[in-house]
């Protein structure tokens, strides 16, 4: 998928994917975010995503390491960890080639339902959207089934949680908790 | 027998407190049951079962000198006995979250299962300490990419701490068909089976205003239906409660932060 480059309106690192969805949404962006997970480690090495959005609202989403698009792009992409996210305004007419692909399509509530687990957003995404996007979500494959797909990084996330136990364990005094 | 049981979520708002207080209810049918609001930073069982005006609470057993006794501050409700905490930031200041181990000890001791809601976080020696006391965990999932994540980091701690995994439960769910395939795909990290899948319902939200736990607002809804399926699906073990009583009096607790 290839996209003109558009103005950088916004760059944070957020903790959760919803602030940038939040802000996308509010500022009612017609563009593009590039997510960029800052745990490299967890997903071997740098990786980007991108999802564009008309009037606020996701249409669709492609990660270009695993050359997958839809629900399964955010789901390829998510980690635990922060993000950086970047919001770039783009004209809808630069977008639409890109919006002609179906198979890049998410639903429109979908993003906040499962990268960012916030219901009320999804809810005020939903009530944004309009009527045309509906039918759509209807056939969407899940963003949550892709990410438990991927064994390695559900592994990598694993130990890592291992790790951080093992490490505070030690900290907190339950050391002995450890060999019991 | 007694077998004290942690009922976690890693990440807030996955529904841990109607989980606990419902599966409390549905294992109290076969089991004497002590649930206990672990959560003593964001305390809110007290909430969903009707104490919010009771005035002795965990927080008098967990700050020193009170001298206020084990039993003062459980209550007999719906079939259970039930230990609420309260929800001034003075008190949990105050207490000393080590202490805990003692309170469960002591109420290990005439029952025969433990329920620790158990705080929606694993960033402090408080938020972790429930799982490290508990025998095994129910890890509460919502079919989101968060909620897995947060909830596979729970299990880890819970393993690295010994405790092993019940089952998980996914609440909050709205899509039927996705969710089996979800589960059958969770299973494989989980250590545990999936208990049950409990759909979202207006009913669990009706249930936490009217201050009642789920199987008593509405018993015959399919949520509660779904929490008796899943305490079915827990095969509570016969520990000795001499033993569960020693190993929370002797479990390593760190210092008040």
């Amino acid at each position: 998928m290839r996209l003109p480059e558009g103005d950088l309106v916004r760059s944070r690192v957020v903790s959760d994917p919803g602030a940038a969805l939040s802000a996308a949404l509010d500022r009612r962006l017609t563009g593009y975010a590039v997510f960029r997970p800052q745990d490299t480690l967890l997903l071997g090495g740098d990786r980007r995503a991108v999802l564009t959005f008309e009037g606020g609202v996701p249409v669709l989403a492609y990660d270009g390491a695993t050359d997958r698009g839809g629900a399964e792009a955010l789901g390829d992409l998510a980690v635990p960890g922060p993000y950086k996210v970047e919001l770039y305004e783009l004209s809808s007419d630069a977008l639409s080639d890109a919006h002609d692909t179906p198979e890049l399509r998410v639903s429109p509530e979908m993003p906040a339902e499962e990268l960012a687990a916030d219901s009320e957003l999804a809810e005020r995404t939903r009530v944004l959207a309009p009527d045309d996007r509906e039918e759509q979500s209807q056939n969407d494959k899940s963003a949550l089934e892709a990410f438990l797909d991927d064994e390695e990084k559900i592994a990598a996330i694993r130990e890592q949680a291992r790790e951080e136990a093992e490490q505070r364990a030690e900290e907190w005094g339950f050391d002995d908790a450890l060999d019991r | 027998m007694v077998e004290a049981f942690a009922v976690a979520s890693g990440k807030g708002g996955t529904g841990k407190t109607t989980s606990t207080l419902a599966l409390g209810m549905a294992l109290a049918a076969d089991h004497d049951v002590t649930v206990i609001d672990a959560d003593t930073g964001m305390a809110n069982l007290l909430f969903h079962a009707g104490l919010d005006d009771v005035e002795v609470t965990l927080h008098d057993l967990l700050v020193e000198e009170t001298g206020t006794r084990v039993d003062e501050a459980v209550y007999d409700r719906f079939g259970m006995s039930v230990v609420p905490c309260g929800t001034s930031l003075a008190a949990f200041e105050a207490a000393d979250p080590g202490r805990l181990r003692d309170v469960v000890a002591d109420l290990a001791a005439d029952t025969d299962v433990v329920l620790l809601d158990s705080p929606a976080a694993l960033g402090s020696k408080s938020a972790v300490l429930p799982v490290v006391l508990a025998d095994r965990v129910v890890v509460v999932l919502q079919p989101t990419i968060p909620s897995l994540s947060d909830g596979l980091k729970v299990q880890e701690y819970a393993q690295s701490y010994g405790t092993e995994t019940a089952g998980v439960l996914f609440n909050k769910v709205h899509d039927d068909e996705r969710i089996d395939r979800v589960a059958d795909q969770a299973e494989r990290y989980f250590g545990g089976e999936t208990l049950t899948t409990v759909p979202d319902s207006d009913v669990v939200r009706a249930a936490r205003r009217a201050g009642e736990p789920l199987l008593a607002h509405a018993p015959d809804s399919v949520a509660a239906a779904s929490y008796r399926e899943a305490a079915a699906a827990i095969d509570v073990r016969d520990g000795d409660e001499d033993d569960v009583a020693a190993r929370f009096r002797s479990a390593v607790v760190p210092e008040t932060p």
